[in-house]
C-alpha cells in the first residue's frame, strides 16, 4: 500500500513537472522605438492610449479603433475617436492620473511629445512607444506597418498600404507627362498680412504640392518660414492654398488685404481653402491631401 | 525704515500657525487630483495596505513626488525672496531680480534646440543647462556691479535688469527661430512641474539644504544690513562677505528650483510680505517662516491649478500670478501701516 502511494506521488510530481515545462511561454514582441528605446509586449496590444491626433488616425485606419481606450484632446478624426476618453493635451498637460487608471498596455507617443513626457509615463510603469514622424510617404507606410505589428492588424494594413500606393500611383501617372509647374503659395498663418507664414523645404506640403504638379514658392527655405508680402508678390504664384481656413480665412478675406488684390491667384480666383490637418498629421490622410491638391491644381485631369 | 526690530505680532504663535497651514496644504495636495480617490482608499494607499494598484501608483508615483517637489520649490522661492528683499532693502525684490530666471530660460531654450539622446544624461540636459546658465548670469551681473571691491546694491539691481533684458530678448529670438520647440519652451517658461519623479526631487535636496541653511544662518546679518551698508560696517559686520554669501546661497537655491520647475513668479515676492505683515521684520524669524510659507502657498496654488479647469491643468505660474496679485492687495489693505519700510 505504501509503495503504491509512493509510486503514485512520484508519477504525479513527474507529470506536473512535465506539464509545467510544456506550457509555452507567451510570445514576446520586441521593438526599437523612435527614441532608440527597447520595447517589449506580451502580444499585440489590446488597450492603447494615443497621445497624438496622427496616431489616433493611424490606429483607426488600420482597424485597431476598438483597441483605443484613450486619446489626446486634439484627436478629432475619425468621428468615432471623439467618443474615446480624452486624456488631456500633449501640448499642455497630460492627465497622467487618468492615463494610469485606464491601465493601458501600450501608450503610443509621437514627435509632438517631449522626451520628458515619455520619461514621465515610463516611470509610472507604462509601455510607451515613440513613433517618429515620417519624412516621406514611404516612411509613412512603414509607420503604418509598425503600428499594425504593435496592435495585431498586419493583414488589414497590408491591404490598406496597397490601396494607398495605388491612389498615389494614379496621381503620379497623370502628372508625369506635364512639364509646366504652376507656382503655389501655401498659407499657414497671416495674422500679419504683410508677413505670412508658410511651409518650406522638408515639409510634407512641399512634397505633395510637387507631386500634384505644382511648385511651392518657398521650396528653397527650410522649415516654416515667415515670408514678406514682397516675396509673395515677386513670385506671383498661380495658386494660393489657405491652410488656415480652419481659422476663418476665406478667399474673400484674402482679396480685402492691402496689397494682396494684385496677385494673379486672387485676380483669377485661384484661392482655395484647405484642411491643414490632412498634411500636418502624418498618417494615411496624406494621400487624401495629395488627391485634394491634384484636384485643385489640375481640375481638368482629376474630377 | 523700521528702527524697531521686535514688532508686536499680528497673529500669535507664528511657527505653529505656519506648520498648521502647511499640513493642510499637504493633505489637500495628496487628496486632490483628476481621479477621485475616496478618503478610505487614500489612507490605505498611503499606509501601503491597499490592493488597488492604480490608486497606489497614483498616490506614490504621481501625487507624492509632485507634492514633495512643490514643497521644495516653494520653500526655495520663499526663502530666497525674503533674503533678496532684505539684501536689497527693496519691497519689490524677488528671487529673479539679478538674472536667475532669465538666465535659466535662456539655458533651457538653448538646450531644447538640440536633440539630445534619450539617456539618463540626455534627459538632464535641459535642467542642467538652465542651472548652469542661471548661475553664470548671476556671476556676470555680480562682475558688472563690482565697483572696486564693493558691490553696491543699486549696481546689482541695475546690472541685473540690463542682463535680464538681454537674456530675455535672446531667448525670444531663439524661440522664434526654432518654431518646432516653441510650445515646449513656452510650457517650460510658464512654470509647472514637468519632470516629475522621485529622482528629480532627490536631486534638488542637496542644493536646497546647503542654500537654505546658509540663508537661515544669515538672519542676523540681514537684520543689521537693514540700517544701510555704512552703518552695518560700523556695527562690525563684514558686509561684503555677507552679501556674497546671501547672493550665492539665494541664487543657488532659486536656480535649482527654476531648473526643474520652470519660472514660477509671485511666490518669492508675496510670501515674505505676508509673513512680514503678520509676524514682523526680524529676519531670523522671517527667513524660516518664508520658507514654510512659500511651500504652503505654492502647494495651494498647485492644488488650484489642478481643479480650476478640471480635468485639464493650468500651468502653476499662471495661478500664482492670477491669485497672488489680488490676494496680496487685500492683505496690504487690511494691515495697518506699521512703517515696515
Amino acid at each position: 500500500m505504501l509503495r503504491k502511494t509512493l509510486l503514485f506521488t512520484l508519477l504525479l510530481v513527474l507529470l506536473t513537472a512535465c506539464v509545467a515545462q510544456a506550457t509555452p511561454t507567451p510570445a514576446t514582441l520586441t521593438f526599437t522605438d523612435g527614441l532608440g528605446r527597447e520595447i517589449s509586449l506580451n502580444g499585440p496590444a489590446q488597450k492603447v492610449i494615443s497621445l497624438a491626433p496622427s496616431n489616433t488616425e493611424i490606429l483607426f485606419a488600420i482597424g485597431a479603433g476598438s483597441q483605443v481606450v484613450g486619446r489626446d484632446q486634439l484627436s478629432d478624426y475619425p468621428a468615432e475617436a471623439t467618443n474615446v476618453t480624452d486624456i488631456g493635451s500633449s501640448f499642455e498637460a497630460l492627465n497622467t492620473e487618468l492615463i494610469v487608471s485606464l491601465k493601458p498596455d501600450l501608450v503610443l507617443a509621437a514627435e509632438i511629445n517631449t522626451p520628458e513626457q515619455v520619461k514621465q509615463l515610463e516611470d509610472l510603469g507604462l509601455t510607451v512607444y515613440y513613433l517618429k514622424n515620417p519624412l516621406t510617404l514611404e516612411e509613412m507606410y512603414d509607420n503604418l506597418e509598425l503600428v499594425a505589428q504593435l496592435t495585431g492588424h498586419e493583414a488589414e494594413t497590408a491591404t490598406l498600404i496597397e490601396s494607398l500606393k495605388a491612389r498615389v500611383a494614379a496621381v503620379d501617372e497623370k502628372i508625369a507627362p506635364i512639364s509646366s509647374r504652376p507656382g503655389v503659395f501655401y498659407e499657414l498663418d497671416a495674422t500679419d498680412p504683410a508677413k505670412p507664414f508658410t511651409a518650406g523645404k522638408g515639409t510634407f506640403i512641399t512634397q505633395l504640392i510637387e507631386r500634384a504638379g505644382g511648385q511651392n514658392i518657398a521650396a528653397d527655405i527650410d522649415g516654416y518660414p515667415q515670408l514678406s508680402l514682397e516675396q509673395v508678390v515677386a513670385s506671383d504664384p498661380a495658386f494660393i492654398i489657405l491652410g488656415d481656413s480652419a481659422y476663418g480665412v476665406t478667399p474673400e478675406s484674402i482679396a480685402s488685404r492691402p496689397g494682396w488684390e494684385n496677385l494673379s491667384a486672387v485676380k483669377n480666383n485661384q484661392v482655395f481653402p484647405f484642411d491643414d490637418n490632412l498634411v500636418s498629421r502624418p498618417g494615411p490622410r496624406l494621400v487624401d491631401a495629395l488627391e485634394e491638391l491634384a484636384k485643385l491644381l489640375r481640375p481638368e485631369l482629376f474630377q | 525704515m523700521s528702527t524697531c526690530i521686535h514688532l508686536s505680532m499680528k497673529v500669535p504663535r507664528p511657527f505653529l500657525t505656519s506648520f498648521f497651514f502647511l499640513i493642510v496644504a499637504l493633505i489637500l495636495s495628496i487628496a486632490i487630483g483628476s481621479v477621485f480617490i475616496p478618503p478610505v482608499e487614500l489612507w490605505s494607499a498611503l499606509t501601503g495596505v491597499t490592493s488597488n494598484e492604480t490608486f497606489r501608483t497614483i498616490i506614490w508615483d504621481i501625487r507624492l513626488p509632485r507634492t514633495m517637489l512643490i514643497v521644495l520649490v516653494g520653500a526655495a522661492l520663499g526663502g530666497s525672496g525674503a533674503a533678496y528683499q532684505g539684501l536689497f532693502r527693496n519691497p519689490l525684490a524677488d528671487p529673479y531680480l539679478i538674472g536667475v530666471a532669465s538666465g535659466a530660460g535662456l539655458g533651457a531654450v538653448l538646450a531644447m534646440s538640440v536633440n539630445w539622446p534619450y539617456t539618463g544624461l540626455g534627459l538632464l540636459a535641459v535642467p542642467l543647462a538652465a542651472f548652469i546658465a542661471s548661475l553664470l548670469t548671476v556671476y556676470i551681473v555680480y562682475l558688472l556691479a563690482n565697483i572696486g571691491g564693493m558691490v553696491p546694491t543699486t549696481s546689482l539691481i541695475l546690472a541685473g535688469v540690463a542682463v535680464s533684458s538681454f537674456a530675455v530678448s535672446l531667448t525670444s529670438f531663439l524661440m522664434l527661430r526654432s518654431t518646432g520647440e516653441v510650445r515646449r519652451a513656452l510650457g517650460w517658461l510658464l512654470g509647472g512641474v514637468s519632470l516629475i519623479g522621485w529622482d528629480v526631487t532627490l536631486t534638488l535636496i542637496p542644493y536646497l539644504a546647503i542654500g537654505l541653511t546658509a540663508l537661515l544662518l544669515n538672519g542676523y546679518s540681514l537684520n543689521v544690513m537693514q540700517f544701510g551698508d555704512d552703518q552695518a560696517v560700523q556695527m562690525g559686520l563684514n558686509v561684503r562677505r555677507a552679501k556674497v554669501t546671501i547672493v550665492v546661497a539665494a541664487s543657488l537655491v532659486t536656480a535649482a528650483a527654476v531648473s526643474f520647475a520652470g519660472i514660477i513668479g509671485f511666490v518669492g515676492l508675496v510670501v515674505p510680505h505676508i509673513v512680514r505683515i503678520w509676524w514682523g521684520v526680524d529676519y531670523r524669524r522671517l527667513i524660516p517662516l518664508s520658507i514654510i510659507g512659500g511651500a504652503t502657498v505654492l502647494l495651494f496654488a498647485d492644488v488650484l491649478s489642478r481643479i480650476i479647469i478640471t480635468p485639464q491643468e493650468l500651468p502653476v505660474g499662471i495661478v500664482t500670478a492670477l491669485a497672488g496679485a489680488p490676494f496680496f492687495l487685500w492683505v496690504l489693505r487690511h494691515s495697518k501701516n506699521q512703517g515696515l519700510w
